[in-house]
């Protein structure tokens, strides 16, 4: 019930993961938003099972836990528990790549399969800093070459597409940083309070609150009662 | 990106069931070039747990199969598809097992790390089923009590049984002592239920109590494996907390086991792919190129792999029924403090059930009931998995079991059921075998408490893919992943 009434801003727990074709700059963009940080030519992802960053609100604190795909997507074997209780995605598309779109839309098709039926779905064409109408880009000597335009997505087709799925949509550079933390404190608006409650379980489960008091803790014995679920 | 066939692999590892899925865990940290591939489109191989469509894409598969671990499987839906809700919902366990609170796979998962990601929840009571003698009553569940404060506060015992039980408990804690050592040897290898009779004095009923805490699906265990057996359920009752011995891992048990732990394969650098398996293979000095059913042709300097042959004629039979009732009264916690639990176990004794033709069955019956809070049905509607030994009667059983239980733990009315899946399985070698650049790890046990015997394979396994480097490293043992700052906030 009102189990975080009277604490000054209440901190929630969401879980988000990331999906998107190879390459198109997931982990950049997580990267860039926990870090503010960017490596030219990063590896492919090895290393963190998952990271952690806090946005505030005016009304309260979302901490994100984020879910890389860690490559499980390469050969589409993400397993069940990659998707199980995220509250939300994002689906990362190049905006120099057409495929990349088309893959990306095979991912929000994946999502509405396979995860809870409230999860809040954004739909990001990176690297716009390659675009020739690229926003706050300082980026000199671009590998592509000079001033020219490799956008071959345009901002109204992936728009479009987002409103008809009912997805947020947003265009970012991970490199520049640009529109990055937008991403995430419009995910982080857009989650339902009713879902925040009881941050773990299936959306519509009527068992909330119930979780806690089952929870076995490995770690060593301690206080049953207390209630700070959070593995961190 | 590179193509597969451009990488010498240090291992290949074929199936995401629990001991493949464990290896690639164990060798995560080690910068090891692994490929992990399964022939299936899911993850757990045998220990999966599946949805109502991909169990009955499973059945579809394994209906009229003859050979291999799982055969004879079908669905029945009594109620056609009413009461049922969509399929997602459910996650339906191929082999449930509970994993003691003392079990190396736990502290294994701790010191991997790998625990951070599985919710666990507490296994509660077992039952014995008793049958009615009056046709007016329905049959009851008898609370078994597994605690010596359990047995001090059981009410139905005569207080000869108690004591009895009471000193049966506190030699099961102390069996390798020297005095008790000399007490059992001479029987270890005689019928457990025999050595109960004859040394502790039980009658029928107190041993009925006694093996249902073993879980053998035989009921014809050793004095050696019976007294280990219980001495590990008691050592574990309270280790985690008060009140259970076992745990379960919420959504499917060991398959989100299996799911976790190659995550963190591929967390690690592991490649991933579903849906493919071996077609062929050929074996040089010092690699196997192995043709992929994905097309591709890759080379490793080892093959891990899992035995899907059986041996000899041990199988077991299993039902899993969906019913449309919480069964709330098997999921209360009977110790303060205790967490509430999503998991309990009923035993019908040897003996308990009759065939069709009105023989007896000799052997035991288990249903594990799971309520709705492990995750693998919706609220108000719980799983239960029975098994039995397999004989020519033993599905005829299962289905007169699953009434029973009903008509036991019905209120008013006898819970409905929405799905009944049916199926056996059969066990293969207990062994791994090393030939060569090829490693063939056992077959999965079928038993319904997971026995730690399946983690040594692994290790084995682990140690052959470090060479050398076996003997400094820690096996299972890494620090944690996540060392992102909190501190750092976006505003």
């Amino acid at each position: 019930m009102a189990d975080s009434a009277g604490a000054p801003r209440p901190s929630s727990s969401v879980k988000l993961v990331l999906l998107g074709e190879a390459a198109v700059g997931k982990s950049s963009l997580v990267l860039r938003f926990v870090n503010n940080d960017f490596q030219e030519n990063k590896e492919p992802t090895i290393g963190a099972a998952f990271l952690t960053q806090k946005c505030n609100l005016p009304q309260r604190t979302i901490k994100f836990e984020i879910w890389d795909t860690a490559g499980q997507e390469r050969f589409a074997s993400l397993a069940p528990m990659y998707y199980r209780n995220a509250q939300a995605a994002l689906v990362v598309y190049d905006l120099t790549k057409p495929t990349s779109l088309i893959k990306a839309k095979h991912w929000v098709a994946e999502l509405q399969r396979q995860a809870s039926p409230g999860i809040v779905i954004a739909l990001v064409g990176n690297k716009l800093d390659l675009t020739s109408d690229n926003a706050g880009t300082n980026g000199e000597g671009e590998a592509a070459g000079g001033d020219e335009d490799a956008r071959k997505v345009s901002t109204e087709e992936a728009k479009t597409y987002a409103e008809e799925e009912g997805l947020l949509f947003f265009e970012t550079s991970a490199k520049t940083g640009y529109n990055v933390t937008e991403v995430f404190t419009a995910i982080a608006n857009a989650i339902p309070e009713t879902s925040l409650k009881s941050a773990r379980g299936p959306g519509a489960a009527g068992a909330a609150g119930r979780s806690e008091e089952q929870r076995v803790n490995l770690n060593g014995p301690r206080d049953p009662n207390a209630k700070e679920g959070c593995a961190c | 990106m590179e193509s597969l066939g451009d990488t010498l692999w240090d291992i290949v590892i074929c199936g995401t069931g629990l001991q493949q899925s464990l290896l690639a865990l164990s060798l995560s940290r080690t910068g090891k070039k692994i490929l992990h591939i399964d022939p299936n489109e899911y993850y757990g191989g045998p220990d999966a747990a599946f949805s109502l469509q991909e169990a009955e894409a499973w059945v579809d598969r394994h209906a009229s199969i003859s050979s291999g671990v799982f055969r004879s499987a079908s669905i029945t839906k009594p109620e056609g598809s009413a009461g049922l809700s969509f399929s997602r919902a459910y996650s339906l366990a191929l082999t449930p097992q509970l994993i003691h609170a003392r079990s190396k796979l736990l502290s294994q998962l701790v010191s991997s790390r790998a625990y951070k990601q599985v919710e666990f929840l507490a296994v509660g009571s077992f039952f014995t089923f008793k049958p009615s003698t009056d046709p007016e009553q329905k049959p009851t569940l008898a609370r078994v009590p597994s605690t010596r404060e359990d047995v001090a506060f059981e009410t139905t015992l005569s207080l000869k049984a108690k004591r009895g039980l009471m000193k049966f408990l506190k030699f099961v804690l102390d069996f390798e002592g020297e005095t008790q050592l000399a007490v059992w040897q001479p029987h270890a290898n005689s019928p457990f239920n025999e050595f109960l009779q004859q040394e502790f004095k039980m009658d029928a009923e107190l041993q009925k109590y006694i093996i249902t805490l073993t879980l053998s699906l035989d009921g014809q265990m050793s004095t050696r494996d019976g007294l280990a057996i219980i001495y590990r359920h008691l050592t574990s009752m309270g280790f985690f907390g008060p009140g259970f011995a076992a745990v379960y891992p919420k959504w499917g048990g060991i398959s989100e086991i299996a799911q976790v732990a190659c995550r963190a394969g591929a967390v690690g650098g592991a490649v991933y792919m579903l849906g493919t398996g071996i077609k062929s293979q050929e074996i040089s000095d010092n690699d196997i190129e192995l043709q992929l059913t994905s097309g591709d042709k890759v080379k490793t300097k080892l093959l891990v792999q899992a035995d899907d042959k059986t041996e000899g004629t041990f199988s077991i039979s299993r039902l899993t029924a969906i019913v449309a009732s919480p069964l709330k009264g098997l999921f209360e916690s009977v110790v303060e403090g205790a967490p509430l639990p999503a998991v309990s176990v009923t035993a019908f004794p040897a003996g308990a059930l009759q065939t069709e033709a009105g023989e007896s069955y000799e052997y035991p019956v288990y249903v594990v009931a799971h309520s709705s809070d492990t995750g693998e049905c919706p609220a108000g509607q719980s799983i239960l998995y029975l098994s039995a030994l397999t004989t020519p009667h033993s599905q005829d059983v299962l289905k007169k079991a699953l009434e029973s239980f009903l008509e036991s733990v019905g209120d008013k009315q006898i819970p409905q059921r929405l799905f009944e899946l049916h199926y056996e399985q059969g066990r293969g070698s207990v062994e791994s075998k090393a030939s060569g650049l090829i490693f063939t790890l056992p077959n999965v046990s079928p038993s319904l408490a997971f026995d730690d015997a399946a983690l040594d394979p692994i290790k084995t396994a682990w140690g052959v893919v470090m060479g050398e480097d076996a003997s400094n490293t820690e096996y299972m043992a890494f620090p944690d992943r996540e060392h992102a700052d909190e501190e750092m906030s976006d505003e």
